[in-house]
């Protein structure tokens, strides 16, 4: 709270600067971005509809999302530093009394476009588009059956994804968050006969759900305390108001972190992650690595200038990070599945980006996200072309030495690269934003969040263990693999995949280029991603391209509470506020004797190498050591649960079921007994038994069938007159 | 507006009124006379001319766009010696409620088609005298003419219940009967005393609802708007229904063919929150200050208790059933409220829940036509056999549980938005009696209502395909699954198990594109929406004020009587 007041003279910087948005009609064409990918949809749906038996869909939706992303491209060379509001059309728009502040509610089809929305949308946009010319070749063996579902899902998903991040107020935002949900339930049931599937989409919907009411509610706060839910007037009102002391601000931030959490998948609701890679793998690429999961980073860089004023809720953020990351590395240890590998190691890396957050550095996390996007990507599809070319096979202990295998090559070595990054091997782009984030924990001004730092080394540690882990238990070794039982998990089992199973033999086949040249051009920019940092390195040029892009945004405040590397341009200059001093002074803090930055950049070099190092001894040196290990941990109670802990994911699922889900289950039965045998058949018929006898009195005139109604009437009446007898009773008082 | 409503204009629109509501009546006779295989045709006809009569009312007389009503209150005598009138009129409220009204009954008398196989004249005619009297209710201005609709809605409804219902029909007729017109008798008495002190206030008679409103909330007592507005809630609640008269609903509807429960979940129900809107609040905003968090406790347990009970169903129907009790207290809630964002998302919300509910009763109705199975212990994994039913059944859901993008948002999130903001504070120029507690609450209702809807979809639309055994099969008629043969060779024995018909698909297209529509631009229907709903609340926010003062007047009061108390 200490340091809100400097803070908040930031904020009120902030608003008279560059973010003071001006309309613009001319930049309609930036609605083609959420346009296109629509239109695709719909053109599924009707290609659905003519049932159309080829892989038209797969091109349209191709086109529309490489239409969606040279529209971005073209939007960076024109969005400069001031954001700008296009009006699609009016949505919501309601007025009473006068029709001022406070009068009315206004959330139209706006979009708000500043650096940090074409930032997100530009990786978003490349990697729909390239993940979905992979999809057209993987999921070819549904081409007649669900592949136009799959398409028109993945146009919804990148629809919804461009309102979320486009969206000129929250309730856009809104619509782009259910929606991304929407497309996440659809693509993880792709395989709907598959109970599995459908209990993990629901999973992820009510999970998710959960988060939305922490954002709904939110929206209502925000409108609440500053009268519009609209990014452009919301900055403005901010500045006009600094944020109140009364539990209304206050709340705010911790409601749209619940929001953040469910969608990003951190504690407590990462549950749904894990089993959504039922769905088909690039799903698990796209919407469940690399863009829709850092839905949640974006809210709190977006939403940045109502955090700031929270010091508590930053904290928090930063705490539900690290520790996320953490849990979720050591679950990520201990499992078998690839994908489910990959999807720990997301929430992990999701975790550093909200720990990231929590210590200000809004650029750290935007960076991550970018990063992280391309190397998460590439891991999963090369998961993907492994399952597609083993027949579903991604038990790591079943595939081996796949370097060495015909047509697996380049497969392997972009795998191996990906490894390299995700382990955050030192000058890899992973390396510097893994770096950012953990110095701001290091350096910031909120003691409460410095062991973080440390947590966030261990992590780093783990995360090269389990990555390499299964780096060499697959793509290493001997070459030996099983193929799996299924294609896809698909349940028609007419394909020619599964002939070659019947022929004792089973050949893995190697993907061709729709798969090939959308790996080799992610794995080109998970390379690339690195190149802001190798410029400040090597030239000592700090105007890094990525810092550049959420400086001029609302999340600036972070880049400004960040605690070295000056901005280029007139945003750091021109908002040299006391904050950014406070920030210099910082710029001491010592850890373990040496600069922060030296030392975390030594200590994460060194963590990374040390998890490799034991990997490479358990997992490919002497692969008999991790069961001996193992062995040897379950043998003693005292150790037992460590394994058994991590390898049924410390039991989190069950817990929430027997807490949460069985209470519920047994409440709603009571409710549903008390309300057919208590409210009805109970008051009704029982109070109607009085006048029974009444109703006997008149059975000989009118009939059984009267007495019914008499009874029940009876029993309506008595009802009611309580009812009206409790109101009196109430109003007398 | 008086000086645009020329004299001709006004009697053509009257007349377009009166035909949309004469024409089914016509219908019902023509039917009654005509030859049984033709009932149907005849009625698809005239419930086509009634949409069409009104639609061309809504579009020759756009006064209802902007808040007006249309035509001028006044109306021919009827009664003459009370001064009761057949006043008709509409204004956006009323007419965009008719409006859903007239598209759900063509939708129900064809998709009848092929689930009605006997006593076709009986029903077709009971439908059209249903639909009829519920256009009456909407249209009437005149309360004695509003009650007519109103209470003999009930008589076609039942018959439709307890000839052509399921095997409990007769118990769930009359429960329906007696829970309602027992409603209705409250609702009745409150409007003759309002009528009786009218007269014995100014020594005229009037029905007229515009002149009672005015009257009642301007010049009857406090205390006595406290006893007409719990007297006129008790009588609509029933149909709304609030907990906890609402159990006469899940049998009503388990218990009525398709289009039945079409009916009652799209606009009978709506009268009862429609009579709140019309009456309830207008007349006695006292009484309305007084008790809406009274009746706003009511809806938040509903929305709770009925989303809990959803949850554990087995019957696909039962399931949408009771899912209409809680979607009604959020819109209730909204209501309650006293602003304009709660009142329009709770008239929005009106319209939304009438076509998404009655689509899902309609698709529910489509997959009992071709298995003769509700129960998702026996029954479940249809996608696998229908796709496009599928489509239609994932469309519906997601409109009923507020996807933004579909109708079911705009509404819900206006409602929940408007009750957040209903405190004390009077910067809105609304203060309101309920507040973010009611919000936080009630919004669970968004997971709890995602929890079993995809309950029912997981079960009943996705998963491993299970079906019964083909036993009930053949008994019934299946017009409308015919021209599956080529399925037939497949399946063998699933024949007239195959997916919508063209006939079927029509019926959803049109529910499916107003929902989209709705969701994707509401502006037309909220701008209407408005003015009405600024000229119901008018008298609210000095109502609220005064209740948001009595409160702590009373505790203090409480407290001094305490200290006194401990003195002696």
């Amino acid at each position: 709270m200490i340091a809100a007041p400097a803070m908040l003279s930031s904020v009120l910087a902030l608003a008279e600067g560059p973010l003071d948005a001006h309309a613009a009609p001319e930049l309609r064409w930036a609605g083609l971005a959420l346009l296109l990918p629509l239109a695709s949809s719909v053109l599924c749906l009707l290609c659905g509809w003519l049932k159309v038996r080829s892989k038209l869909p797969a091109a349209l939706t191709i086109a529309a999302l490489g239409g969606a992303f040279a529209t971005i491209l073209r939007l960076q060379g024109t969005v400069g530093e001031t954001p700008v509001v296009v009006n699609l059309f009016d949505w919501i728009d309601l007025t009473w009394g006068d029709g001022s502040r406070f009068h009315g509610f206004t959330a139209n089809v706006d979009l708000y476009i500043d650096r940090l929305t074409v930032f997100w949308m530009l990786f978003v946009t490349g990697l729909g588009t390239l993940i979905a010319l992979y999809a057209s070749e993987y999921m070819e063996s549904d081409v007649g059956k669900g592949y136009t579902r799959f398409f028109g899902a993945v146009s919804i998903f990148l629809f919804a994804m461009g309102c979320l991040v486009m969206g000129g107020n929250l309730v856009m935002l809104y619509l782009g968050w259910e929606g991304v949900g929407l497309a996440s339930y659809l693509l993880i049931g792709y395989y709907f006969t598959k109970p599995e599937a459908v209990a993990a989409a629901k999973k992820a919907f009510i999970v998710n759900r959960i988060g939305d009411l922490g954002l709904a509610l939110a929206l209502f706060l925000i409108w609440q305390c500053y009268g519009t839910v609209e990014y452009a007037a919301l900055w403005k009102a901010i500045e006009a108001a600094p944020a109140s002391s009364e539990w209304t601000a206050q709340a705010i931030p911790w409601l749209l972190m619940l929001g953040a959490f469910g969608k990003s998948a951190q504690l407590p609701l990462y549950v749904w992650l894990p089993d959504a890679m039922e769905g088909p793998t690039p799903v698990s690429a796209l919407i469940h690595a690399a863009t829709m999961v850092t839905a949640g980073v974006y809210l709190i860089a977006r939403m940045f200038p109502l955090f700031v004023v929270n010091p508590d809720a930053l904290a928090a953020v930063a705490w539900v990070g690290g520790l996320t990351a953490l849990l979720a590395a050591t679950i990520g240890m201990a499992q078998y599945d690839m994908k489910r590998i990959w999807a720990y190691s997301t929430i992990s890396q999701l975790g550093y980006m909200f720990l990231g957050l929590g210590v200000g550095t809004t650029f750290g996390a935007s960076y991550h996200v970018f990063t992280h996007a391309f190397f998460k990507a590439l891991l999963f599809l090369t998961a993907g072309a492994v399952m597609h070319g083993f027949a579903g096979q991604l038990d790591i202990r079943k595939l081996s030495g796949l370097l060495k295998v015909p047509g697996f090559r380049l497969v392997s070595v972009l795998a191996v690269l990906g490894c390299f990054w995700l382990a955050a091997f030192p000058f890899t782009a992973a390396f510097f934003s893994k770096d950012e984030i953990l110095v701001s924990a290091f350096t910031a001004k909120d003691d409460r969040v410095h062991l973080l730092g440390w947590i966030g080394l261990l992590v780093a540690a783990l995360t090269a263990y389990y990555t390499f882990r299964v780096c060499f238990r697959v793509f290493f070794g001997p070459v030996k693999f099983e193929p799996g039982h299924e294609l896809h998990g698909h349940d028609d089992h007419d394909h020619a995949h599964d002939a070659h199973a019947h022929h004792g033999e089973f050949h893995p086949h190697g993907p061709r280029w729709a798969i090939r040249v959308p790996l080799v051009l992610i794995a080109i920019g998970a390379i690339l991603a690195g190149w802001p940092s190798y410029r400040t390195m090597l030239h000592h040029d700090e105007s890094n391209w990525v810092k550049t892009q959420v400086a001029q945004s609302s999340a600036f405040q972070g880049v400004a509470a960040e605690s070295h590397g000056s901005l280029d341009g007139h945003a750091a200059s021109s908002h040299a506020s006391a904050h950014t001093e406070d920030a210099h002074a910082d710029h001491g803090h010592l850890v373990l004797g040496m600069d922060a930055h030296t030392a975390v950049g030594r200590l994460g070099s060194l963590a990374c190498i040390v998890g490799i190092l034991v990997s490479l001894y358990v997992h490919l040196i002497n692969r008999g050591t991790a069961d001996a290990l193992r062995r040897t941990l379950m043998g003693t109670v005292a150790t037992r649960w460590i394994v058994v802990g991590a390898e049924r994911k410390w039991m989190v699922d069950e817990f929430y079921d027997w807490v949460i889900r069985l209470p519920l289950r047994v409440i709603a039965n009571i409710l549903s007994a008390i309300d057919e045998l208590l409210l009805d058949a109970g008051i009704v018929n029982g109070i109607g038994a009085l006048p029974a006898a009444v109703g006997r009195v008149f059975r000989p005139l009118y009939g059984g069938v009267v007495q019914g109604y008499a009874v029940t009437m009876a029993g309506g009446v008595a009802l009611v007159a309580a009812w009206v007898i409790w109101i009196w009773l109430r109003g007398a008082n | 507006m008086g000086d645009l409503d020329l004299a001709a204009g006004s009697e053509l629109n009257m007349n377009l009124i009166w035909a949309s509501i004469l024409i089914p009546v016509a219908t019902a006779a023509v039917i009654a006379v005509a030859n049984a295989r033709a009932a149907r045709g005849l009625a698809a006809v005239g419930s086509l001319a009634s949409l069409g009569a009104l639609a061309a009312f809504a579009w020759q007389f756009p006064a209802w766009s902007t808040g007006g009503v249309s035509p001028e209150p006044g109306g021919c005598a009827w009664i003459a010696s009370i001064n009761a009138t057949l006043g008709i009129g509409f204004d956006s409220v009323s007419l965009l409620l008719a409006l859903l009204e007239a598209l759900l009954i063509p939708i129900c008398v064809i998709g009848s088609w092929s689930a009605i196989t006997d006593r076709q004249r009986e029903y077709y005619g009971w439908f059209m005298l249903l639909h009829a009297s519920i256009l009456l209710a909407f249209a009437a201005r005149d309360v004695l003419l509003f009650y007519v609709g109103y209470e003999f809605t009930l008589v076609p409804l039942l018959f439709i219940i307890a000839i052509w219902g399921g095997p409990e029909r007769r118990q769930a007729a009359h429960k329906l009967f007696l829970y309602t017109f027992l409603g209705s008798l409250f609702f009745l008495g409150s409007i003759l005393f309002v009528g009786w002190q009218h007269h014995a206030s100014t020594g005229l008679w009037s029905w007229d609802m515009g002149t009672l409103s005015s009257f009642a909330s301007t010049r009857l007592p406090a205390n006595t708007q406290y006893w007409l507005f719990a007297a006129l809630l008790a009588g609509f609640a029933v149909k709304v229904p609030l907990f906890p008269v609402h159990t006469w609903l899940p049998l009503a509807h388990n218990q009525a063919p398709t289009a039945g429960s079409v009916i009652l979940a799209g606009t009978l129900l709506k009268l009862g929150t429609y009579g709140i809107f019309r009456l309830a609040l207008p007349m006695a905003p006292e009484g309305g200050a007084a008790l809406a968090v009274f009746a706003a406790v009511l809806c938040t347990v509903a929305v709770i208790y009925a989303a809990l009970i959803c949850w554990v169903q087995t019957d696909a129907k039962k399931l949408v059933a009771y899912s209409s009790v809680s979607h009604l207290g959020i819109c209730m809630l909204g209501l309650f409220a006293l602003n304009p964002i709660g009142a329009q998302g709770s008239v929005l919300y009106m319209i939304n829940h009438g076509l998404s509910t009655g689509a899902l009763f309609l698709l529910i109705g489509m997959a009992y036509e071709r298995y003769h199975v509700k129960d998702m212990d026996q029954i479940g994994g249809l996608a696998k056999r229908m796709p496009v039913w599928a489509f239609f059944m994932v469309f519906f859901t997601m409109s009923s549980i507020g996807l933004p993008g579909l109708n079911g948002f705009v509404g819900e999130y206006l409602c929940l938005f408007g009750t957040y903001i209903a405190t004390g504070d009077a910067s809105t120029k609304y203060p309101g009696l309920l507040g973010p507690g009611f919000a936080l609450v009630a919004g669970t209702g968004l997971i709890l209502g995602a929890m079993y809807m995809l309950l029912l979809v997981g079960r009943y639309v996705f998963g491993p395909l299970r079906e019964p055994k083909a036993d009930s099969h053949g008994k019934h008629g299946h017009d409308g699954s015919h021209g599956h043969d080529a399925h037939g060779a497949d399946h063998g024995d699933h024949d007239g198990h195959g997916d919508l018909t063209g006939r079927e698909v029509g019926l959803l297209v049109p529910l499916a594109l107003v929902c989209l529509f709705i969701g994707i631009y509401p502006k037309p229907i909220l701008q209407a929406i408005g003015p009405v709903v600024e000229r119901t609340l008018a008298p609210y926010p000095a109502a609220v004020e005064r209740a948001l003062m009595s409160k702590p007047q009373a505790t203090e009061a409480v407290q001094a009587q305490a200290k006194e108390d401990d003195r002696g």
